[in-house]
């Protein structure tokens, strides 16, 4: 499901569809409807990146909500200032900051509401919504230039 | 217990979202913004509950879950019970020394929304606040009851449309005024007790810090957009949440063991509700001339609270 | 460490203060309790053990029964011992949580207190909220004096608790009649009676942290029905551990636990077929009527509600000298036959003998049931099974006042 410009995620992120997992019979569904959000035993996900967790196939973080998308926002690094606004008001945990910096957009989780492109502060924006179908690197090429205050 | 620095935003983001996506709120929800917040300012265990409600149905659709923490739900009024019952569970455990891991340090969150709280699930927040648990329960307040197609409900303000209050030509949508949760909570003897927003992030995380790291039951009532039913664009869910503490429709402020008010975001330019409202379809209708004295009750409201609000702070009362 | 509580080999409990005994030996991890009228000294006993040190337990009382019942709900998914007790209108607003319960696979102990439900309000015992746990999806057990309802409140735990079962349990017993009479009952020291239920397992824990789990998620049409379809099963396969946990009680106690108790059925003729106290009073009549008239009258209580023991009830029923079997509910049944009633006459209705099936309400609201009553009951049986047919109505209400009040006749006369 991962596009270019998704930066790092594990094997599992957004692997299907919402509704397009394996209907299992009764005798094969989990006891009291209990899910557990990763395989094995696990340290506290605080301290472990996604990268670094074992998720199990009942973590939505499998699943993708692409289809949601009309539009998408996209990232151009060449003028993020890593200040994580777009990072802490992703209502989708979309944005994928490491170390303070801003990597990229997870493309498996975003719904494309536009929050993180409201909140970007610089100028010209570092994001910017597109029609989902096109394409990042022209969308990228063309980038406006920063805009002039009005007095 | 593990709090994690909030000292800027670059420094917060270095935190490992426990709350994931592929869940089905809608786009520009501010709920998902509030839980993962919270989930991020520690770093110890959770155990958390939830209320019936649109972050439950959202979350937890077998066969998934975007929590990696501990969660429960049992039905739309008892979360505060399901979390206290645990968080009882935990004691007794600890003292019999039957927990796996005895010395993890773990936190019980309870989260519902304005429905759940202020209404369905009153007495039974009620019932656990009285009962001393050390826990947190948060209010995720849109002002309706979205889950189900945006009802009124006591958390609903005076002249917003909703489906089971409409503005039409005969009414100008809910006559009635919210209810004042905050203060019922405080008048519980709760130790902290807040209301919060997120566009205003680091109040919003020194809230949810000081609420986790008090022992006993704390209360946050928390101001969640709601794209859907304030019927505003998906992209302004912060915008429209700055308008709401800007104009003071939404003031921030804790009150300290019941009796303790402090204010924690001033505006430096107060702005007239009507910028707020307008920036909402739910309020439109209250911009026809007949309906200009509810904006006019709404403005009027809005100042007697702040001035409240200010004179218990310098009274420290 | 919780203190012993010192105990004689016989003490004079009532019902309620048995089972509050059966709790603490339990060493119940949390109550989370909500009074009610017959059922509270239940919750006050373990709250007396907790004051005093007799369980190290956490007692945590409530708003109501709605939240007691939640409250356990969270308490057990966080991994230990729950049980609590209530009754009748309490129990009626617990009923959205019971069905969680269940459906969450957590071995709550409830014991239930029988009174009848309102309105009119009443404080004495019927069966009404006994009845409407019939769907809930929890284990019923039906305790008929004081000895029993100290004996299977400890065989519940361990029933529910079973890793095959995991599902919750309730222990009834009859409002006032035997909830507050008392009785001799003989009490197993704390540890032999904590040793035959074991230590709690936890399964699925909120509490283990290296294995995050989410409880209480929600199915719609694509796997609900799954869902459900496996708790049932879990139900109906529970019959077989609670078949061995009641033998493994014997071996300990001498007392001999059955889901379905019979008497005198071997030779019976004629049967009544209930639930509760009553069970004494009718197996008195029995004895009496075979002693004096030699009136061959034998009784059937199922001891298990549910899973309901379609297999023994037929067992007990499909014998060749049986004519005619009376069911009494003690329940207003609410425009149908009696639930036991229906219940037992579809057993039956797969035997061989076929017997005449026929129904009384009784007892409502604590109307007394008494053995000379049960004589009449057991001798209409016998005129039935002389005509060949049931020759009253079907349904008929036993020591009602006014005209006489029935429904529906046979055709098979």
């Amino acid at each position: 499901m991962s596009i270019t410009g998704s930066a790092i995620g594990t094997d599992k992120r957004g692997i299907r569809e919402l509704g397009g997992e394996e209907k299992l019979g009764w005798d094969e569904v989990e006891q009291g409807v209990v899910l557990s959000s990763f395989d094995g035993s696990t340290e506290n996900a605080a301290f472990l990146k996604p990268e670094e967790r074992e998720y199990s196939d009942f973590n939505s973080y499998t699943a993708t909500v692409a289809s949601w998308r009309i539009i998408k926002p996209v990232y151009n690094r060449d003028i993020c200032i890593d200040c994580q606004n777009c990072w802490v008001w992703c209502p989708d945990t979309s944005i994928i900051s490491r170390d303070k910096q801003m990597l990229g957009i997870d493309y498996d989780h975003c719904k494309g509401c536009g929050v993180c492109v409201e909140v970007c502060p610089t100028n010209p924006k570092s994001l910017l919504m597109f029609n989902e179908a096109s394409d990042n690197d022209a969308e990228l090429a063309g980038w406006p230039v920063k805009e002039k205050k009005e007095k | 217990m593990a709090i994690t620095s909030i000292k800027n935003l670059k420094e917060f983001s270095t935190n490992n979202d426990r709350f994931e996506g592929a869940h089905l709120l809608c786009p520009g929800c501010a709920h998902s913004m509030i839980v993962r917040e919270l989930m991020n300012c520690t770093d110890d265990n959770l155990v958390i509950s939830s209320n019936t409600g649109c972050l439950e149905v959202s979350t937890a659709v077998y066969p998934y879950t975007s929590w990696d923490t501990s969660w429960i739900h049992i039905g739309f009024e008892n979360s505060a019970t399901a979390v206290t019952g645990a968080e009882a569970m935990y004691k007794a455990r600890k003292r019999k020394g039957t927990l796996k891991d005895p010395d993890a340090p773990v936190k019980f969150v309870a989260f519902g929304g304005d429905g759940s709280t202020y209404d369905i699930g009153f007495q039974w927040l009620s019932g656990a606040m009285e009962r001393g648990h050390d826990f947190t329960y948060i209010c995720l307040d849109n002002e309706n009851y979205a889950n189900t197609g945006g009802q009124r409900s006591s958390a609903t303000p005076i002249g917003a449309h909703t489906s089971t209050a409409q503005a039409g030509t005969h009414s100008y949508g809910k006559k009635q005024k919210k209810k004042d949760i905050v203060s019922i909570m405080a008048a519980h003897g709760s130790p902290y007790v807040a209301q919060l927003a997120p566009n205003k992030w680091k109040s919003m995380a020194k809230g949810f810090q000081k609420a986790l790291e008090t022992e006993g039951p704390c209360f946050i009532n928390t101001v969640s957009a709601c794209t859907t039913e304030w019927k505003f664009d998906p992209k302004d869910t912060i915008h429209v949440t700055d308008l709401a503490t800007d104009s003071l429709m939404f003031p921030i402020y804790e009150i300290i063991d019941g009796h303790e008010l402090n204010i924690l975001y001033r505006p430096k330019n107060i702005i007239k509700v009507e910028d707020y409202l307008g920036a909402q379809g739910r309020y439109k209708h209250l911009f026809k001339p007949e309906n200009k004295h509810v904006i006019e009750r709404i403005q009027s409201d809005i100042d007697k609270n702040w001035t409240m609000l200010q004179r218990r702070e310098e009274a420290k009362i | 460490m919780a203190n012993e509580y010192e105990l004689n080999d016989v003490e004079v409990w009532d019902g309620n203060f048995a089972a509050s005994q059966a709790l603490r030996q339990a060493q119940v991890d949390v109550v989370a309790a909500y009074p009610i009228t017959p059922s509270t000294p239940i919750v006050e006993g373990y709250g007396g053990y907790v004051a005093n040190g007799y369980v190290d337990g956490e007692f945590v009382m409530v708003e109501s029964e709605h939240a007691a019942m939640s409250g356990c709900i969270g308490a057990s998914a966080a991994g230990g011992r729950v049980a609590t007790a209530t009754s009748s209108q309490g129990f009626a607003l617990m009923a959205e949580v019971l069905y969680q319960a269940s459906g969450m696979r957590l071995p709550i102990v409830l014991t239930v207190v029988n009174r009848a439900l309102a309105s009119p309000l009443n404080v004495r015992g019927d069966h009404s909220d006994m009845y409407l746990g019939r769907d809930s999806g929890w284990i019923q057990i039906d305790a008929f004096n004081a000895q029993e309802a100290y004996d299977l409140p400890l065989c519940a735990f361990k029933i529910g608790e079973h890793l095959d079962v995991r599902l919750p349990v309730m222990v009834h017993q009859d409002g006032f009649t035997t909830s507050h009479k008392a009785q001799n009952v003989y009490p197993m020291k704390d540890q032999i009676a904590y040793n035959f239920i074991g230590k709690f397992v936890p399964v699925d824990e909120m509490l283990d942290f290296t294995r995050p789990v989410t409880h209480g998620a929600q199915t719609e049409e694509d796997w609900h029905y799954e869902h459900k379809a496996k708790q049932h099963k879990a139900l109906m396969d529970s019959r077989t551990v609670i078949d061995d946990v009641f033998a493994k009680f014997k071996e300990l106690t001498g007392r001999e636990y059955k889901r379905v108790e019979t008497y005198m059925m071997e030779d019976a003729e004629v049967a009544l077929v209930l639930l509760g106290s009553s069970v004494e009073t009718a197996v008195l009549a029995a004895k009496q009527l075979r002693d004096e008239e030699g009136i061959k009258v034998g009784i059937v209580a199922p001891r298990c509600l549910r899973p309901f023991p379609y297999d023994l009830i037929r067992d007990a029923l499909d014998t060749t000298s049986l004519k005619a079997v009376c069911c009494l509910d003690k329940s207003a049944p609410g425009g149908a036959m009696g639930a036991l009633f229906n219940e037992v006459s579809a057993a039956a209705y797969t035997t061989k003998a076929r017997p005449l099936m026929s129904n009384y309400i009784y007892g409502l609201g604590g109307r007394d049931f008494a053995v000379d009553e049960a004589k009449r009951i057991m001798k209409e049986q016998v005129a039935h099974a002389n005509a060949g047919h049931i020759t009253t109505d079907i349904q008929q209400f036993s020591g009602l006042r006014g005209p006489k009040l029935g429904f529906f006749q046979t055709r098979r006369g």
